[in-house]
């Protein structure tokens, strides 16, 4: 079995246990043994590097010294603030060890930073390191019928020389896992303009505002459902719904999926297993699609025109 | 009897969806001269042309009817194809289906359709009574003539010179250089203007295939393209050249003080003087307004201390004569007065300058010694305030047009700025900034970035004084804000203007010129460098604004031209010009006063075969017409016909339809 | 009216771009990221503005903005940045300086936003994780509006989204040690 080190974050606790007891469920099966980085700390989010530099950098840089006690090549993280984080701290250290000197010194007491543990988002670790043909070799249960709008966010993939993983405008690594599920991707033209985040809570009314917009464009590009890989994006798509519908004044009635959920339930995992009940905006609607397999009306009679000019010509 | 081929052309779109091309086909056929019709999506193209050529062999064809675009788009494009079919190529007629159908009749198809086939069917009547035509043969003077010695008219006498072709350039004032000489570095590459231009002004001085004939100007050019001559003044300089030394005693004796042209005035010259010290030729001049030997008869230092006996007072202006073919203009341009901006104090307030009187402060070879200075207290600015766009793209004050350069030597002012005084500041009020050229937008970028020029966007609508500083007040649209610069030096960017006289020697060489007086090219896109008069061609601002790169390409292109025209002993010319039946012709010479060319004179012949008795006949000059046919319409006893526009040919469109 | 040509040097602009590693000279005002960023339109002035204003040294004006206080960071602007201006690293930059220089832009959303990361940032010193029940509780009463997203706390704490309760860091003497040194680590900086 492969290890791979695991930072869980803090959501994980809260209100992304989904994501996290999925994530754990899909590595399981797919023969990655994670290991937590222990005693981990929260990040710091958009908050400490709002407010102040040092701490930005200090609380990641804990962490990181922390998971290098592992003996681990790679670290995989599920929530895209904290990998945010983390991936830019550890740029700015490796990028000017002197300043990483200073800080490791003065604030941290675990140990020594030494950058040899490579960041992935769990996104970026599925799509790299399992890859989508050891995925779709596990899928049991298609999920052929289902149209899904796969919401990318802001920080899975921007900025681009953090990240260094897919594109940062039309990025397509979750389009093709969802679609090795069995799974129909649709053309979403949102899938990379921000949710307005941390605002949920100090300044919602942005929020309402921003989603609103996703979710019409979701709903516009055909989709049963919208595909995340981020708690943050998550609750504000899901939670923040039925006031994104009382603000524009639209019906949306999009659940929005961890796309380690789906992959759970293709693997054929147990449906009560995946907390589907947490969902704010009922997921049944959008999972009865399943097996619904419609017809492509204007390409078989495409077909089929051709074959007939064919028998023609014969 | 007669076989007439047709050839309607879609011109993708142009025509095709205006005019029922199908239909204009099957019209035609039914003419019984018309042996063979057709269409095709782009007839110029080498299928099209092939079709004609095909059909000219199976159809034996004895003339060509080209339905398409204006004749002086493609006329020549087919007559080629013509020829290559062994066809006599002046037997082809155009019928312009576009610009006189289907693009001005645009709202009614079935319209323009009718007139498409009204204009082929006449085409084909004319077509009927076409002659075959042959290209007429004159000979060649090969010496061109530059007017203008700046560097537009150095670049095209020495790449004319280059091939062996030789060249007289006639330069306005003392020395040539021009406004080049004037510049300090030029964008985008701020390489030294000085030592770019002086080797190539020495090498116009030493070439051997060029006559330089500075102080002089143009008088009358008459002839015509290949044969042309003309007549120079050579100004009163009151010193021997021949002799001269250039030693300089003379002019720093002179006592007379006068504003110096060279430095925007901000300093003084001498009555006798030399332009600069890289002047070529390196002789002086006497300025005979100034001079208080030649106004007031008092004085005469200047030819006591000369050791040579160059002086001379009673030097007179001089006319000289040069057989040429070809003419290069090169006179180059003006700058606008900014007086008309009293909102800014033009006038009022010292401390505003042009951008040519910067350019001089900051030239090494300056009246200030390379730093810029405040003409009111001689300090040295620190915050400079540019304005673009004086005079230029104000319809109000100015001109509409963009004067093209001003953009980026404002740019180079701010770089240059920065260099020459350490701790200083740019202001650029601008409302675009143009930089479309090789290197230029790195140019404005390194202006902005490196050198810290901060770019307001506005036009500034007031300058005022407060203390020693000038205060300007412009929006910056970029922040939607109305911002105030307080300034220790104001620079205007002051629009590119035409010569005043331009107009004047336009007309003297027959060329014609736009409402702002720049000459024009015979073509906006096609032929920028030729004059709708055979052998004249443009370079430089005399057309329109341009920058160094452009002006110095444009040149070239013109010593190209005139090179390719002087590449045969011969030149070929059209054959469709008049000509005189003296049987008919009572001598009236209604025609010598229309023709607009001068390509009619008279001559004498007997009244009858043998007899002694004389009478006068029109004679037309075949290199001279152009065919224009103004004398066939004045002539009362018809004896003048137009080649390729003869009297039947004409009538026979008329009863055409 | 903005009085230039007052001023020896842009310390503004020094600052700003020493700070951020960014050089905001380089901003040619394209106006990309004003019509990329998703909340320029709720901003004082849009991040082409601020860009302008920084070079023409307005200290005061950048530094009270709320412009900085609504950047998301979600670098949309500088990935689209046609001169690859780091504008996310210059509104942090200017964020800093105005915290650092006591600039307080008291205008409701940006103390609601302002009073989020402060709690927030005191839930981390408190368990050295975040605390998404307390976080909200405490914002109300900090912002006075105690009813503000109550209709979303029932459903979401009977669906379990947010957890009653937190576990906290073990070494949590290390967490609060952290915030001291980085406090005295700032100030050493600046």
């Amino acid at each position: 079995m492969k290890k791979l080190t695991y930072f869980p974050g803090c959501s994980a606790h809260g209100t992304s246990e989904e994501f996290e007891k999925t994530v754990r469920m899909v590595m399981q099966r797919l023969g990655v043994q994670l290991e937590d980085i222990p005693d981990w700390n929260c990040c710091g989010a958009t908050s400490a590097h709002t407010m102040s530099e040092s701490l930005a950098y200090a609380l990641p840089l804990r962490n990181l010294v922390l998971a290098e006690k592992l003996d681990n090549t790679t670290m995989a993280i599920p929530c895209a603030s904290c990998y945010q984080r983390m991936k830019v701290t550890k740029i700015h250290m490796d990028e000017n060890p002197e300043l990483a000197k200073e800080i490791n010194s003065t604030i941290i007491e675990e140990g020594t930073y030494q950058g040899k543990v490579a960041i992935k988002s769990m996104l970026q670790y599925c799509y790299e390191d399992v890859g989508l043909e050891a995925i779709k070799a596990q899928v049991t249960k298609s999920l052929a019928g289902m149209k899904l709008a796969c919401y990318y966010g802001c920080l899975l993939t921007r900025p681009k020389a953090v990240t260094q993983f897919d594109s940062p405008e039309y990025p397509m690594s979750m389009d093709h896992i969802v679609e090795a599920l069995g799974a129909k991707a649709t053309d979403f033209d949102y899938k990379t303009e921000c949710c307005g985040a941390s605002f949920s809570i100090s300044n919602s009314e942005v929020v309402l505002t921003l989603t609103s917009k996703i979710l019409e464009m979701a709903k516009e590009s055909g989709a049963h459902a919208i595909v995340v890989a981020c708690p943050l994006c998550q609750s504000n798509l899901d939670m923040r719904q039925p006031g994104a519908e009382k603000h524009s004044g639209k019906k949306f009635d999009l659940p929005i999926f961890y796309f380690t959920q789906l992959m759970a339930l293709a693997f054929g995992m147990p449906e009560k297993d995946l907390m589907f009940n947490k969902n704010i905006i009922p997921v049944e609607k959008a999972l009865a699609n399943i097996g619904k397999i419609e017809p492509e009306p204007e390409k078989s009679k495409k077909t089929k025109k051709a074959v007939e000019a064919e028998s023609e010509v014969a | 009897m007669a076989r007439v081929g047709v050839f309607v052309c879609f011109c993708g779109a142009n025509i095709a969806d205006f005019v029922d091309v199908n239909q204009v086909v099957e019209e035609v056929k039914r003419i019984k001269e018309v042996k063979f019709a057709t269409n095709y999506k782009y007839m110029c193209s080498d299928p099209g042309q092939q079709q004609i050529r095909d059909a000219i062999i199976q159809y034996r064809l004895t003339s060509v009817v080209v339905a398409a675009c204006s004749p002086r788009m493609h006329e020549k494009t087919f007559r080629k194809a013509l020829f290559d079919a062994g066809m006599n190529p002046y037997l082809l007629e155009i019928a312009n289906i576009r610009e006189h159908s289907s693009w001005v009749h645009q709202k009614d198809k079935k319209a323009a359709t009718e007139k498409a086939i009204d204009l082929v069917r006449m085409a084909v009547a004319k077509s009927i009574a076409n002659e075959q035509l042959h290209e007429i043969s004159v000979p060649v003077t090969k010496r061109a003539l530059v007017i203008g010695g700046g560097i537009a008219g150095i670049q095209a006498a020495l790449d004319i010179a280059d091939a062996r072709i030789p060249v007289v350039l006639v330069e306005k004032s003392p020395s040539i250089g021009g406004k080049m000489a004037q510049l300090d570095e030029t964008f985008p590459t701020l390489d030294c203007s000085q030592c770019i231009l002086t080797p190539k002004m020495v090498d116009v001085a030493s070439h051997p295939y060029i006559e330089l004939i500075p102080y002089a100007e143009v008088l009358e050019l008459e002839g015509f393209v290949g044969n042309y001559k003309a007549k120079i003044k050579k100004k009163a300089s009151y010193v021997n050249f021949k002799t001269c030394t250039g030693c300089g005693a003379c002019w720093q004796k002179c006592p007379v003080k006068v504003p110096n042209e060279y430095n925007m005035g901000i300093d003084k010259r001498k009555a006798i003087y030399t332009p600069f010290p890289q002047a070529v030729p390196n002789k002086p001049v006497i300025d005979a307004e100034h001079c208080n030997m030649l106004t007031k008869g008092k004085c005469g230092i200047c030819a006591k201390v000369c050791e040579k006996g160059s002086i001379d007072y009673k030097m007179q202006d001089e006319i000289i004569e040069r057989e040429i073919g070809a003419v290069v203009v090169a006179t180059g341009y003006s700058l606008w007065d900014p007086k008309p901006y009293e909102e800014y104090g033009v006038g009022r307030f010292k401390d505003i300058i042009t951008s040519l009187e910067f350019e001089r402060m900051v030239s090494a070879n300056g009246p200030t010694g390379g730093v810029p200075i405040r003409p009111s207290d001689g300090q040295v600015p620190k915050n400079v305030v540019f304005i673009k766009c004086i005079g230029s793209r104000d319809e109000a004050k100015g001109i509409e047009y963009c004067s093209k350069i001003c953009c980026m030597y404002t740019t180079k002012h701010t770089i240059l700025l920065h260099h020459k005084v350490p701790g200083s500041h740019s202001y650029v009020f601008y409302m675009d900034i143009r930089a479309a050229g090789k290197g230029y937008e790195e140019f404005v970028k390194k202006a902005q970035v490196d050198t810290a020029a901060t770019y307001l966007r506005g036009r500034v609508s007031k300058i005022y004084k407060k203390g020693d500083k000038l205060i300007v007040r412009g929006e910056d649209a970029q922040i939607g804000q109305v911002v105030e610069v307080v300034a220790d030096l104001v620079v205007l960017a002051t629009a590119v203007i035409p010569n005043k006289d331009n107009p004047d020697l336009a007309r003297l060489l027959g060329v014609s010129y736009d409402k702002y007086g720049y000459m024009s090219e015979a073509h906006p896109k096609l032929r920028p460098v030729e004059t709708a008069k055979a052998g004249i061609f443009l370079a430089g601002c005399t057309q329109a604004p341009k920058d160094i790169p452009d002006t110095v390409a444009q040149a070239s292109a013109c010593a190209a031209k005139v090179c390719g025209l002087f590449s045969g002993d011969t030149m070929k010319k059209d054959p469709m010009i008049s000509s005189v039946n003296n049987e008919f012709c009572s001598g009236c010479q209604n025609c010598v006063k229309v023709c607009p060319y001068g390509a009619i004179v008279t001559e004498e012949i007997p009244m009858s075969r043998g007899s002694k008795e004389m009478r006068t006949v029109a004679k037309i000059n075949e290199g001279v017409c152009q065919g224009c046919g103004s004398c066939v319409a004045v002539c009362r006893s018809m004896a003048i016909s137009l080649a390729g526009f003869s009297d039947p040919q004409i009538i026979n469109e008329i009863v055409s339809i | 009216m903005i009085t230039l040509g007052l001023q020896e040097k842009n310390t503004l602009l020094a600052e700003v771009n020493k700070r951020s590693g960014a050089n905001v000279l380089e901003c040619y005002q394209c106006g990309k990221c004003v019509s990329t960023c998703p909340v320029s339109q709720y901003m004082d002035f849009p991040p082409r503005e601020i860009m302008q204003l920084i070079k023409l040294g307005q200290k005061e004006t950048v530094y009270m903005a709320n412009s900085t206080w609504f950047c998301l960071t979600c670098s949309a602007c500088s990935g689209r940045c046609p001169r690859q201006i780091e504008i996310p690293a210059v509104m942090e930059a200017i964020r800093h300086i105005a915290i650092e220089e006591n600039y307080v832009n008291n205008t409701k959303k940006v103390k609601s936003i302002r009073k989020f990361h402060n709690i927030f940032l005191d839930m981390i010193k408190l368990y050295g994780r975040s605390y998404e029940l307390r976080l909200m509780a405490e914002h109300n009463i900090r912002t006075r509006d105690l009813f503000k997203d109550m209709n979303l706390a029932p459903v979401a704490l009977l669906k379990g989204k947010i957890p009653l309760l937190v576990k906290p860091v073990k070494s949590i003497k290390a967490i609060r040690r952290m915030f001291k040194l980085a406090d005295k680590l700032e100030k050493k900086h600046q």
